[in-house]
């Protein structure tokens, strides 16, 4: 009995000391006034950028501590979503397009126009620029990038082809004769002229617009309809047919990743990225790219849109947003933090950055800057704020392009997606 | 913490506590102290989570709001509206009915051959256990791309012979049944049981067999399959469950997507989609009830019917 009450008082000191132990690990981190999170998405080459940066800002303001963390795209998300509901959000986030309507309207991140023109300078912004980061006519979103879709390909795989490569101004019915000649012509096995984009949410969404139509309206509803869903699928069907675009269960190898694109496997010439992912594309492919616009629609209006690639956010549960903001600010409007960060995420939506970075751009970011600067005429306004499901949309229209590929009829197809999607909206 | 206070005070004042801390506390203090980790972890961490997700599940919760009384309108959509959560039950039984007597047989079969003490077991048991530990890796999306995709080492094999694969993991007809290899391949933990279920099996029942002139197939199948059934059961309803929660292989061989056209849409994964890509995680508590309710039924099943082919030598 005695040895067990020994070890009793043993045990309770040893609980004591840990419960003594944690309290000390937790004071330092309360103390600590200026700390705060950086959260974002995407690859390592990103990752190492904003490290640089942040770096940089801590080294300029002693006494502020700021912990970096990134996540691959669709980790991300259920991250960032479980620590809001956790109330352990990060300070400074990065917000996408798509998310900021959900997000700010349910006030997980906070507006941002009392910091205008003191701790954030991006009056150069210009309006275009902050209002697609608005919400109800407050800014929740701070730049920080620009960019849109585009084609990317691979000259030299073209020009062995003898096939002359997409280039701006041209129009679908050139892009799927072009690229049935890409068949005739190539001599590489298992090697297409382009992705299968018919699943690729953006282009559909382009492709609608030049037609007059849209993705979704400002009611929040389906704004194209069964027939538009299966020409879009028809067009993709004559493209297979031809030997043009790669086979489905090869366009199935792609995971929506820059290195399971389809041209970075070495299937396809052509591949439909963000413009600010040719950076990270070049980087993984051996071959030297170039970069140019989607077809457009003969006689149609322009489909293409400038948007932020993405944004800085602050979330409502931090307590240091200010340091937030500034940090944010440095890594957009001040030329040490532009400088690091560079075209990465798209082209800066600062004319100042614009025009400072200018000189020192490597051939790769230059191609990107270039052809922001010559989308111009092919661009139309942003469309209305995506509804709540939207995201789930895109997810059966890649499965509806699937089984159109693997043999359901354009028809069918189209019918199929336009009722699953307005079911998906109507949940919400 | 808890019941050591308890325990304490029965110790101190065997008369003061009422009839249910008697029951649990009285003598058994040291016992629930040691238990106690444990406890803990189990309190809070399962049970605690667990009954919130039942709660959970007759909500509408979406993380960033909260939660909203549904009563049973997820169940409801479950059973009636929900093409997707129908593809992936399908998805899962078939793996499951696929996976687990293959992988069993294929287990047993080297189990019995290491059985017959070759020369470095060890290091072979070790080897051959190795895929079970690389099995949730992501290395595997990789190793899988490399075997079965449209240029793989698979298509290179069936080309000598003149063959034109598709790429099997990104076809919908072929794409589950890479993971039903996977899966097999994974063969490592059940192999380990039967090759100590076969030690068990006492020697001098082969010598009196061979003595009688029984051959090695009869042997087999009077001697070593009958008193390997209680490992044969085990191993059954373990990797029976473990099929049914089956998550990682397709999550990452399909990035998250349970594609192509849903082909690889694993019963967790659809939960995790719901909960994780669309935020509606009082539907995926519903989608963890349901399954928590099929391995229950499946494993009763299963007990039920050991009483007929499980033979346990008393």
């Amino acid at each position: 009995m005695s040895a067990y009450s020994v070890s009793r008082r043993g045990l309770l000191g040893a609980g004591a000391g840990i419960a003594a132990a944690s309290l000390l690990g937790l004071r330092p981190a309360a103390a600590q006034q200026k700390d705060i999170r950086v959260f974002w998405w995407g690859s390592q080459e990103r990752a190492d950028r904003t490290n640089r940066a942040v770096d940089a800002y801590k080294k300029a303001n002693a006494g502020i501590d700021a912990k970096t963390e990134f996540a691959g795209w669709s980790d991300y998300w259920p991250r960032l979503a479980t620590r809001v509901a956790g109330r352990n959000a990060p300070d400074l986030l990065q917000m996408d397009y798509r998310y900021m309507f959900e997000y700010a309207r349910r006030g997980a991140i906070v507006p941002l126009d009392q910091y205008l023109g003191n701790a954030l300078k991006i009056e150069d912004f210009g309006k275009a620029n902050l209002e697609s980061c608005s919400v109800d006519g407050k800014l929740y979103g701070i730049n920080l990038g620009v960019n849109s879709s585009c084609a990317v390909f691979d000259p030299a795989a073209w020009e062995a082809a003898g096939v002359a490569p997409l280039a701006f101004g041209n129009s679908w019915d050139e892009f799927v004769s072009k690229c049935a000649a890409f068949a005739k012509g190539n001599k590489r096995k298992k090697f297409y002229a382009t992705m299968d984009a018919s699943g690729h949410e953006p282009g559909f969404e382009l492709w609608l617009v030049q037609n007059g139509r849209a993705l979704y309206g400002e009611d929040g509803k389906l704004a194209f309809d069964e027939k538009d869903a299966g020409n879009w699928f028809k067009l993709w069907a004559e493209l297979r047919k031809s030997g043009g675009c790669v086979p489905p269960d090869v366009q199935a190898l792609d995971k929506s990743t820059l290195d399971t694109s389809t041209l970075t496997l070495g299937y396809a010439a052509t591949a439909f990225p963000h413009s600010n992912q040719f950076v990270g594309l070049q980087q993984l492919n051996k071959a030297k790219l170039d970069i140019t616009a989607f077809p457009v629609t003969a006689g149609g209006k322009p489909g293409q849109y400038l948007k932020p690639s993405q944004m800085w956010s602050i979330a409502s549960d931090s307590k240091n947003p200010e340091i937030a903001v500034k940090l944010a600010n440095f890594t957009v409007a001040e030329a040490a933090g532009a400088k690091i960060l560079g075209v990465e995420r798209g082209v800066p939506a600062s004319s100042g950055m614009r025009e400072l970075l200018g000189p020192d751009l490597d051939e790769v970011s230059k191609k990107v800057v270039d052809y922001i600067g010559k989308l111009g005429p092919y661009t139309a306004k942003l469309p209305p704020s995506p509804p709540k499901g939207a995201g789930e949309v895109a997810f059966v229209l890649e499965r509806v392009s699937q089984e159109v590929a693997f043999g359901v009829s354009p028809e069918e197809g189209g019918k199929k997606f336009v009722t699953e999607a307005a079911s998906i909206l109507k949940r919400g | 913490m808890v019941s050591f206070t308890a325990g304490d005070a029965v110790a101190r004042r065997p008369a003061k506590p009422g009839r249910l801390s008697r029951f649990f506390f009285a003598g058994n203090g040291a016992g629930y102290m040691f238990l106690a980790p444990w406890l803990i972890g189990f309190l809070g961490l399962t049970l605690g989570p667990a009954l919130a997700s039942l709660y959970l599940s007759f909500t509408d919760y979406d993380l960033l709001q909260s939660p909203r009384f549904v009563g049973m309108d997820n169940y409801v959509r479950m059973a009636t509206g929900d093409a997707k959560f129908a593809a992936a039950m399908k998805v899962t039984f078939i793996y499951v009915i696929l996976s687990v007597p293959l992988k069993l047989i294929f287990a047993l079969a080297l189990a019995m051959a290491f059985n017959r003490g070759i020369k470095g077991l060890p290091f072979y048991r070790a080897v051959f256990y190795l895929p079970s530990l690389l099995g949730g890796s992501v290395a595997i999306a990789v190793l899988w791309r490399q075997l079965f995709a449209a240029d793989g080492l698979v298509n290179s094999v069936l080309s000598v012979f003149g063959i034109d694969g598709p790429s099997w993991i990104s076809n919908p007809n072929y794409s589950l049944y890479t993971l039903v290899v996977l899966s097999v391949w994974q063969f490592g933990s059940p192999m380990i049981i039967f090759l100590a279920g076969l030690r068990q099996i006492p020697q001098d029942m082969y010598e009196a067999a061979n003595m009688d002139g029984a051959s090695k197939a009869r042997q087999f199948f009077r001697i070593t399959l009958p008193l390997l059934t209680p490992v044969i059961f085990f191993n059954f309803v373990i990797q029976t469950i473990d099929a049914f929660k089956a998550f990682t292989p397709s999550f990452i061989i399909s990035a998250g997507t349970g594609g192509p056209i849903n082909s690889t849409l694993f019963y967790t994964l659809y939960l995790y989609q719901e909960a994780f890509g669309f935020f509606r995680m009082g539907y995926a508590s519903a989608l963890a009830w349901v399954l928590v309710l099929i391995i229950a039924v499946f494993t009763a099943f299963s007990f039920l019917t050991a009483r007929y082919w499980v033979h346990y030598d008393e």
